[in-house]
């Protein structure tokens, strides 16, 4: 997996690709965790390049989100690839993270 | 008559990518739908984290044994290992309406395949049997 941390248009990305296993799952966290101490809102998480996805990727995530929640901070995950949806659609977190098609969408949402 | 293939590697979470890729040409060779393999290779993957994470601690110098065992009946994957003993009375993924981090392995591994079991004639260790019937 690589990491790539962007400002775009002011606004922070994290732009991921590759795979995210148990093996990179600590990379992502560090990078997350970090921009999440710092408040920092709202958060765009570009997906597109990220061709799988496991249990501890998805826990990377809920803990960033569950983090962001008391202040109000939006977390904003972009792009991703059918087989890296279905896994957010069964584990029923599609309904609970906001997922944007492209970086644009999120942007002007 | 079943085709066996079987690999073994370290318990380190930098091989799993190994695991990966083999899960995916068996179930390819097996004729399983792309939908199907990628269930499966994940359902691998999580079962053989659990081990490093559970049964070894974190301890990256083990090694795991993945057998493939491929038949007219079904898809078996056989997942070896010398650590500490798995509960699996105790086992339970989470309620996937309780949004947290964590407990969503078990409900990976379970969609995937058929049959989930721990072969309790396993003196050291565990030998997790996962069993995907043919469709």
């Amino acid at each position: 997996m690589k990491i790539k941390a962007l400002d775009h248009k002011g606004m922070k990305v994290i732009a991921l690709s590759g795979e995210i296993d148990m093996y990179s799952s600590p990379a992502l966290r560090e990078e997350l965790m970090g921009l999440v101490h710092e408040k920092v809102t709202p958060l765009l998480v570009d997906l597109k390049g990220v061709t799988y996805i496991d249990s501890s990727g998805i826990a990377v995530f809920v803990e960033g989100l569950k983090k962001m929640m008391p202040y109000g901070g939006r977390l904003k995950l972009i792009g991703l690839l059918e087989s890296v949806r279905e896994i957010f659609s069964f584990s029923k977190l599609d309904r609970v993270f906001e997922i944007y098609g492209s970086l644009e969408d999120a942007l002007n949402s | 008559m079943k085709d066996i293939v079987v690999i073994k590697v370290q318990s380190n979470p930098k091989y799993l990518s190994i695991v990966r890729g083999v899960t995916a040409k068996m179930g390819e060779i097996y004729g399983l739908s792309d939908s199907a393999t990628e269930d499966v290779r994940l359902a691998v993957d999580e079962a053989c984290s659990n081990v490093i994470k559970h049964a070894y601690e974190g301890d990256i110098t083990q090694n795991i044994i993945v057998k493939f065992r491929m038949s007219r009946k079904g898809f078996e994957v056989l997942i070896e290992d010398r650590g500490l003993k798995a509960h699996p009375e105790s086992m339970e993924g989470r309620d996937l309406n309780d949004i947290r981090p964590g407990g969503l392995g078990l409900h990976l591994i379970k969609r995937a395949f058929d049959i989930f079991t721990f072969d309790d004639r396993k003196k050291k260790g565990n030998r997790l049997r996962l069993v995907r019937f043919r469709r």
